[in-house]
């Protein structure tokens, strides 16, 4: 596997667009179900309230890889996820997220080779500003005997 | 201790561990909110036909937790990122602890690093976390 050609293809090119809709009960569930106890995420009546951190890292891509990217031989496993946040999620606002192919590496580790797709949905509220992204990592562990 | 201001953190301080709620009802909830009720993650017994130990703690809850975790040390804290590594799998009813450590302050910026870890009963990591935290002292 070539991974400096798949980057040179691949890399930072947006391969998805999804809008969603963000509703107050369910970010209250979502907070509370983490264990939240902050009113700015469990009270809709709050002033400030808004989805906790993490909530950008819910969304889904429409799809998981760009069209056209090779399948890489292993089995594939959700290796971690990445939020960060720059303007606060609010209910009743819809949000388009963008996605692309933030980077590929490989290691190798006990078990063998290793390589790691980060796929980066940018979300954004109506006007354009982008409020949060959202990383999420696949590890491929080629087969043994591969 | 409850956290109101940056000059009140200490490098090195531990958070007090934190007991996530991995209930299967729990989870339910958590997955039906976040738009993740696959199977996999609210039915013990489909999770097993798929090879799996049992229902799983959705990834994503997981690294919620961990920002609970923080806003109950510091509840006016605005956290900025949150970086989490799934290294096993955690399994919805069995039990877990959270603990966290501050790796960095930066007073001036006003941004707090920390490690965050869950561990099962056998004090195995199942997810390790990194946050930058921002906690501002009040006339700031």
């Amino acid at each position: 596997m070539d991974i400096e050609a798949l980057k040179e293809e691949f890399l930072n090119k947006d391969f998805d667009e999804q809008s969603f809709d963000v509703d107050a009960d369910d970010i209250v569930n979502f907070a509370l179900a983490c264990g939240e106890i902050a009113p700015r995420y469990t009270d809709p009546s709050h002033p400030d309230f808004q989805a906790p951190p993490t909530f950008a890292s819910s969304f889904h891509a429409g799809r998981r890889m760009p069209e056209g990217f090779p399948k890489i031989p292993g089995l594939g496993m959700d290796g971690g996820k990445a939020s960060s946040l720059k303007h606060p999620i609010r209910p009743g606002v819809r949000l388009v997220g963008r996605t692309h192919l933030h980077d590929i590496y490989t290691k190798t580790g006990r078990s063998g080779p290793m390589t790691f797709l980060v796929m980066r949905m940018e979300i954004y509220d109506p006007d354009g500003v982008q409020l949060a992204t959202a990383d999420t990592s696949v590890v491929i562990r080629e087969r043994p005997g591969k | 201790m409850t956290i109101n201001r940056i000059s009140d953190v200490e490098f090195g301080e531990e958070l007090p561990v934190f007991t996530p709620d991995t209930s299967l009802d729990n989870v339910r909830r958590f997955a039906t909110a976040a738009g993740w009720a696959g199977p996999r993650f609210t039915d013990h017994e489909a999770a097993r036909a798929e090879g799996l130990p049992g229902a799983l703690v959705p990834g994503i809850m997981s690294q919620g937790f961990l920002a609970a975790m923080i806003h109950r040390w510091a509840p006016e804290a605005q956290i900025k990122n949150v970086d989490t590594v799934f290294r096993a799998p955690v399994i919805v009813d069995q039990p877990y602890t959270i603990s966290g450590v501050v790796t960095d302050i930066d007073e001036e910026a006003g941004n707090v690093e920390i490690d965050l870890t869950v561990n099962n009963e056998a004090g195995e990591t199942r997810v390790f976390g990194t946050a930058t935290v921002r906690i501002s002292n009040p006339s700031s």
